[in-house]
């Protein structure tokens, strides 16, 4: 009973939610008594949601094959974990996933924001509403994953064994909070045109939001890179497969709104540009989760599909971002531009930072849609790889890099470049002198490796230098120093640290590049192999049985140039109820660099080996971390922070002390 | 009987938990709307005042700090002077609260709505089978032998039992019990009327039971089915495949065609019929592996001129090893492999390319340490 229970639930929070968006969207002007009643069905449509997806839950931890979505991609003998993450590593289980993760923000939205103006409030749950009510019926009506099976098979087909990784437990539902985070941001976007006002209390709850859903978004992303370089097995940990492209274009955008929210927040600035971004962002979030479940991509993320589904998704995608454009081109000149600063200034700063971005996101979507575009088109099949991504991306990328030491350092309104420039001379001579030691030692030939290592350094001393700088560190004794340090407030920081996380990826990418070094080889058990100074031996080959896979482990032990040893185990694992294979990667880890195995198929008695040095990658993801760290930092700082005119003054008169 | 009971009993609790659910969310919104009075608006208003006030002070320290000139302040200042009567002259424009018939309408839709969907999307009749409860069912049904011996056991009594017989005959064929399966379509024939898929069924039964030595009477049934039924497939390809165990190709391949005219699209057996008439034509020699050679070499031919003189993908290079490989022509494949190397230099790019190379015994300086 406990399946159908869950199945009525969902319906009633969808028939909540369509009552609720009609009468947020029709009767926002109403006040505080609407208010009242869309609060609570926000409350309302979390708690029903979140009893349907338990039942999921239920169903498929007690192998519950009545309902076939467990049937279909479950097995009683999974380990619990991968039951449990098996809910959502599934077309229909991971749209519950996403409705729940919009009703838990929606409801957030309910609970700390009593304070909004009513008819801003009205207009947002039931803008959100709207949203749940879009995509739950969608849920029901073309992938229902309460659809039962009148006769049980014994055992499920089991799930993807690509899917069966803790990656799965962790990488969708922080994936999707950042996506769906976004929809508060485009909520609020619909909830200003609509109303046509865009006020404090406004830009106050944007920033928060979308400085959330972009933390989230970062660590989904960065989680899923890791996850493809251990699990897939090739060793890459960027494929710009379409549907990473998918995640990274929202990122993008994202990354912009939270620059522009910034101005908006604290010098009433950039309001309409903000509100485009908010809805670009989301629009490209919706893409990002759908654009693989309506058929056009086939990709490790693609689910199941059918042309009808197809269909519906295309048709409520192009409903919603055409209606919100169409909004907004109806509705934007109403809003009110507010906010003067010259073009040299950190508002000017941030403006190009949005260009850049948005110009790579129109880049990336470009390169991910023209060959499908293309394709449906014309016929013609065309493949846009790496090497034009690597060239569009990084050649917008290397400006953006090079200017973004200075935003920080530039006071709002009106700056001095000069003194700004003179300000980060120190990070520059460092950077310089770093890059030319490293490039020598390295032993690098003529290729942009340099120029990557000058602008990651670049970048990671340049956004530390304003912190050096307000420390005075040299110039007074080092106590003060440390206090003023500690007395720094938390938005300076952050902006420091995810700068600086930026810098370390930028410097993990290019040495990654340059300086992997790879082996493909044949080795038997007792063999040895070379790469980069490390050995590789073959130990011992058998075959082990897991709990439900059969895995050919091949034993070895890595020789590090130091003399220390590691014992790894590279497996192929064969799942018995799909008889699909799995490559499960040996890596070793050594400082932020690592080895990497894989055992191949083998051929004639002999095994494929595949070996990879891969220099400081590890970078990567510790410098995503870090800016997901520094968004977390910076929503931990509640001030109210509304402009910065007296930082400013002191900027100036510091030079004449 | 106590199965029965929980059968009708369960539907009835879902409902009354349903409902109550239903019940219990509409008040819940009801009580929401039952209009007490906050105040937020007022705290909203101290709140962008503060707000300008503080824009203000900025304003005046920039111009104090010489950051802007005083005719910029002056237009900054009037600026904001403006957004203050805008926020002002702009409060929000309530229209008077929603009334108590829009409130009830709404939770009515709600009601209407939900129970709606449920009752077309639903099934509050089925339980819960988690696998724990399942498995002893499922054992009984997994015991096969018992369950023909069960059947016999009635047939025996009451020989005439159509149904018995027709659960009965798939599962002796399921269990190898042939003959005993042969017998048991010959009682479906002759209890119900005799089709194309049940003759094609004991014929199979027979041929099955001859264990490849042939059958006179399968080859009967066979061409009587071919005769009742001129869309059926299968007993067109079992006549078809004995006929060709017999020698007589020039009827074969009349079925096997036959067969194959029948097909509507992908079938899974259509690779195997095309052969069977291929070898039927050629009066039972079977050239599928000349022909499959002389088919890579002329593709050979043609994609190695092209992705000589125009490159190509990772894919169409392997494919050209590979052909390579299969016809045995190991320096041609190295030549290819070094072209494709050189034209993908990563061995990530590559793909299963190396994998193939080293198979076959090639040098792989592609991939250097």
């Amino acid at each position: 009973m406990s399946i159908e229970l869950g199945h009525f639930a969902l319906i009633l929070a969808c028939a909540i939610a369509l009552v609720s968006a009609l009468g947020g969207l029709v009767f926002w002007r109403s006040g505080q008594r609407l208010a009242g009643v869309l609060a609570q069905s926000a409350l309302l449509q979390f708690v029903l949601i979140a009893v349907a997806f338990l039942a999921l839950v239920q169903a498929f931890a007690t192998s519950d094959f009545s309902l076939a979505l467990a049937a279909n991609n479950s097995h009683s003998l999974k380990p619990l974990i991968f039951k449990i993450s098996g809910v959502w590593g599934n077309h229909e289980g991971s749209l519950l996933l996403w409705i729940l993760i919009l009703v838990l923000f929606g409801a957030l939205v309910a609970a700390f924001g009593r304070r909004l103006p009513a008819d801003l409030f009205n207009l947002v749950q039931g803008t959100q509403s709207l949203l749940v009510a879009a995509f739950g019926g969608f849920t029901l009506f073309t992938s229902n994953p309460f659809a039962r099976l009148v006769q049980p098979p014994l055992e499920g087909a089991d799930l993807n064994p690509v899917l069966q990784d803790i990656g799965l437990a962790i990488h969708p539902p922080l994936l999707y909070a950042g996506y769906v985070g976004f929809s508060i941001c485009f909520s609020f976007a619909i909830a200003a045109l609509i109303s046509g006002r865009i006020d404090q209390a406004w830009a106050r709850w944007v920033r928060p939001w979308t400085m959330l859903s972009w933390t989230f978004l970062t660590l989904g992303i960065a989680m899923g890179s890791y996850w493809a370089y251990y699990e897939l097995g090739w060793g890459g940990w960027w494929f710009w497969d379409p549907v990473e492209n998918a995640s990274f274009m929202p990122w993008l955008a994202g990354t912009a709104l939270l620059h522009s929210a910034l101005v908006m927040e604290k010098r009433n600035a950039l309001k309409i540009w903000t509100v485009f971004l908010s809805i670009i962002t989301f629009s490209l979030s919706l893409l990002g989760t759908f654009l693989v479940r309506s058929g056009i991509l086939t990709s490790v993320h693609t689910f199941a599909s059918d042309p009808t589904r197809g269909l519906v998704i295309l048709t409520i995608l192009a409903a919603l971002i055409g209606g919100a454009f169409l909004l907004f081109a109806l509705r934007a000149s109403a809003l009110r531009q507010g906010g003067l600063f010259a073009p040299i200034s950190r508002e000017g700063a941030l403006i190009l930072n949005n260009l850049f971005l948005a110009t790579a996101v129109g880049a990336v979507l470009v390169g991910t849609l023209y060959p499908l575009l293309l394709d449906a088109l014309t016929g013609t099949t065309i493949s846009v790889g790496a090497p034009f991504f690597n060239l569009t991306f990084g050649a917008l990328m290397a400006p953006l890099l090079l200017i973004l030491p200075f935003g920080p350092l530039l006071p709002w309104k009106r700056a001095d470049f000069v003194a700004a420039a003179q300000r980060l001379a120190g990070a520059a001579a460092l950077a310089i002198f770093l890059t030319i030691l490293v490039s020598s030692l390295g032993g690098l030939s003529i290729s942009l490796a340099p120029l990557g290592l000058l602008l990651g350094f670049w970048v990671a001393f340049g956004s530390i230098a304003e912190v050096i700088e307000r420390s005075r560190l040299g110039r007074v004794p080092f106590s003060e120093s440390l206090r003023r340090l500690a007395g720094l407030p938390r938005s300076i920081w952050s902006t420091a640290i995810g700068h600086l996380g930026l810098g370390l990826t930028v410097l993990g990418i290019v040495s990654v590049t340059a300086w992997e070094t790879e082996n493909v080889t044949t080795l038997n058990p007792g063999e040895r192999a070379e790469l980069s100074g490390y050995t590789v031996s073959f130990e011992k080959f058998e075959q082990v049985p897991g709990p439900n896979y059969m895995a050919d482990t091949g034993r070895f032990i890595v020789t590090a140039p130091s003399g220390g040893t590691t014992e790894l185990d590279a497996e192929r694992r064969t799942y018995v109820a799909s008889g699909m294979p799995t490559t499960e990667a040996a890596i070793a880890t050594y400082g932020l660099s690592q080895f990497y195995l894989q055992l191949g198929e083998p051929i004639d008695g002999t095994h494929v080996v595949r070996l990879w040095y891969k220099p400081y990658i590890l970078l990567i993801w510790i410098g995503a971390l870090i800016m997901a760290g520094a968004g977390i930092l910076s929503l931990t700082d509640r001030r109210l922070r509304v402009g910065a005119p007296k930082r400013a003054t002191k900027s100036v008169l510091e030079p004449a002390e | 009987m106590l199965i029965e009971d929980s059968k009708r009993l369960g539907p009835m609790i879902f409902w009354f938990v349903a409902i109550a659910v239903t019940a219990i969310a509409c008040a819940a919104l009801l009580y929401a709307g039952r209009g007490r009075a906050v105040n937020a608006g007022a705290l909203e208003a101290a709140d962008t005042n503060s707000h300008f006030r503080q824009i203000l002070a900025g304003i005046d320290a920039d111009l104090a700090a010489g950051k802007i000139a005083p005719e910029e302040a002056l237009g900054a200042k009037g600026e904001l002077a403006r957004e203050m009567l805008r926020a002002k002259a702009d409060p929000i424009k309530a229209s008077g609260e929603i009334s108590q018939a829009i409130l009830l309408s709404g939770v009515a839709a709600i009601v209407v709505v939900s129970l709606g969907i449920y009752a077309v999307l639903g099934s509050p009749d089925m339980p819960s089978q988690p696998l724990a409860a399942r498995t002893d069912v499922a054992a009984q049904n997994m015991d096969i032998d018992a369950a023909i011996a069960r059947i016999e056991s009635e047939l025996e009594a009451r020989p005439d039992d159509l149904r018995g017989w027709t659960v009965l005959a798939p599962a002796l064929t399921e269990v190898g019990r042939y003959a005993e399966a042969a017998n048991a379509y010959g009682r479906i024939i002759a209890l119900s009327a005799p089709t194309a898929q049940l003759l094609t069924d004991r014929a199979e039964a027979l041929l099955l039971a001859a264990g490849g030595q042939g059958s006179d009477e399968a080859v009967q049934l066979l061409r009587q089915a071919v005769e009742l039924d001129p869309e059926h497939a299968q007993s067109r390809l079992y006549l078809a495949a004995e006929l060709t165990r017999m020698a007589d190709y020039a009827e074969a391949a009349q079925y096997w065609q036959a067969a194959i005219d029948l097909a509507q699209r992908n079938e899974p057996w259509l690779p195997a019929a095309r052969q069977g008439l291929a070898v039927a034509q050629n009066d039972g020699v079977d050239t599928s592996a000349e022909d499959q050679a002389e088919m890579i070499r002329g593709m050979v031919g043609s994609l190695s001129s092209r992705l000589y003189a125009e490159g190509g993908s990772v894919e169409e290079w392997s494919q050209l090893v590979r052909s390579y490989i299969v016809l045995g022509d190991l320096p041609n494949a190295q030549i290819a492999y070094d072209r494709a190397v050189a034209a993908y230099p990563a061995a990530f790019d590559r793909g299963e390319l190396d994998s193939i190379a080293l198979g076959a015994g090639l040098k792989l300086n592609g991939a250097q340490p």
